[in-house]
């Protein structure tokens, strides 16, 4: 076996001087085996060539922070850590999206702001100055026939009788009244002191009651109304709240898939 | 026309972030593959190349250019390495595929290249792989920093602070126990 494995190896990588490489050259042409090996490592540094890491994706930074200095993928936001990858950075943004009509609608809730879309356009409109009546017929076709319904039943049977009952006990009170007025004027000029101030008293207590009576509707009056906005109120947030469940659920669809996707993907890159 | 190593270590020695971030994206390449053929892992090759510009970063003050950055950058990878196979406390990977995927395959095929010419460039990459994974560590760095980083026997021997001639006997004996591995997969009889 030679024993010239040292200059064998400078000639392998052509690290040789003039001289060195003349000698060598002239060995070879008298030592098969140095001839042979030669010829076989070659072929390994060939064989070395085939083997390339695999393609990854780099991409290092250094990060300067006022705390911390950190090694940052690029393109990474620097408050992302070491080890994160295109996960950590994807934005839910169909879900930001949904987030932010739940937000709105609860917003529209409470402010009562009307947003209506219709022949003409888009409609916004804000503040409780609307009546349920106006409310009902502003509202797109499925959801007014269930607010006319609950407009209506809002008003119990009881409120009816009594509304009736107060309409007639203001009837009565109104002719009272006309008689009184009518007797009064008939006796005025025989009645003493006494006399006009009973009457005067009269007088009074039937215009509180005829008082009394109108305020009775008036209110009754404002409770249905409010009965029947609350009612459109709550309709428009239950239509408002399956809207955006449809939405969520369509984005949870589309990002399952996106995830499958993305797993097979993986899975065959493997 | 682009900075030398030393102009960009200079500036990024006087706080110049964008300076040492060219270097990173310069040398980011062959540090990964140094740790990847070195632990053969990917995902821990990619945590050490990283480590390995952290701490070059850090330690910058200290460097004082005696060697060239580049074996400075390979010495912090290797002992990233080392301590990477001494606290996993095992043996360097082989990751040969199980599986040749053709299209996967195609995608580096180069224009003059069959597809079997490129299964069988597959073949012999993963019977190197296995074959590098039998060497001891001495002579599995002076091959790796031989063959895929052209470093010259001198600077590799400043880096493993050993003789000439030790990188020299290291390199022989590592390719002689390669040729025997791959005449023993059929791999170097098929090329001569």
């Amino acid at each position: 076996m030679c024993e010239e494995k040292d200059l064998l190896v400078s000639y392998l990588y052509d690290d040789l001087g003039d001289a060195d490489r003349a000698r060598f050259e002239r060995h070879l042409r008298g030592c098969t085996d140095c001839r042979d090996e030669l010829t076989a490592l070659r072929g390994v540094r060939a064989d070395l060539t085939s083997w390339a890491p695999p393609a990854s994706e780099l991409g290092f930074r250094i990060v300067r922070d006022p705390k911390v200095v950190e090694l940052k993928p690029r393109g990474a936001s620097p408050e992302t850590g070491r080890g994160a990858n295109w996960r950590a950075w994807y934005t839910p943004a169909a879900g930001l999206a949904a987030a932010a009509v739940l937000v709105l609608a609860a917003a529209s809730a409470i402010a009562h702001v009307e947003i209506h879309r219709g022949p003409d356009g888009l409609t916004v409109r804000t503040g409780w100055n609307t009546v349920a009546a106006q409310t009902t017929a502003s509202l797109p076709a499925p959801v007014a026939p269930a607010l006319r319904e609950a407009s209506v039943t809002a008003a119990p049977a009881a409120d009816a009788a009594t509304l009736a009952a107060i309409e007639a006990r203001l009837r009565a009170l109104e002719a009272s009244h006309d008689s009184s007025v009518r007797a009064a004027s008939m006796l005025s000029a025989r009645s003493s002191d006494q006399e006009l101030l009973r009457r005067m008293r009269d007088l009074v207590t039937v215009s509180e009651a005829k008082q009394t009576g109108e305020l009775a509707l008036r209110v009754s009056q404002m409770n249905r109304e409010f009965d029947a906005q609350h009612a459109a109120d709550m309709q428009k947030i239950q239509s408002i709240f399956a809207r955006v469940n449809a939405s969520v659920d369509a984005d949870a669809t589309m990002h399952r898939e996106w995830a499958s996707y993305m797993l097979s993907n993986s899975t065959k890159q493997k | 026309m682009a900075s030398t190593d030393e102009e960009l270590v200079a500036r990024s020695r006087g706080g110049d972030l964008d300076s040492f971030n060219q270097l990173v994206v310069r040398w980011e390449r062959p540090i990964y593959a140094l740790a990847y053929r070195t632990i053969g892992r990917e995902e821990d090759a990619r945590d050490v190349a990283q480590e390995t510009f952290l701490r070059a970063f850090r330690a910058l003050k200290g460097f004082k250019g005696e060697a060239k950055f580049s074996s400075w950058l390979y010495r912090i990878a290797l002992n990233l390495c080392r301590d990477w196979v001494r606290r996993e406390r095992r043996q360097p990977v082989a990751q040969a595929p199980e599986g040749v995927d053709l299209v996967e395959l195609a995608s580096e095929q180069t224009p003059s290249e069959t597809i079997e010419d490129l299964v069988a460039r597959n073949e012999i990459s993963a019977a190197v792989a296995r074959a590098m994974a039998t060497l001891p560590e001495e002579q599995r760095t002076a091959i790796l920093l031989k063959e895929y980083h052209g470093l010259t026997f001198q600077e590799i021997a400043d880096m493993l602070d050993c003789p000439l001639s030790t990188v020299k006997t290291r390199l022989y004996q590592g390719l002689t126990v390669l040729r025997r591995q791959l005449d023993r997969e059929g791999v170097g009889k098929a090329r001569w």
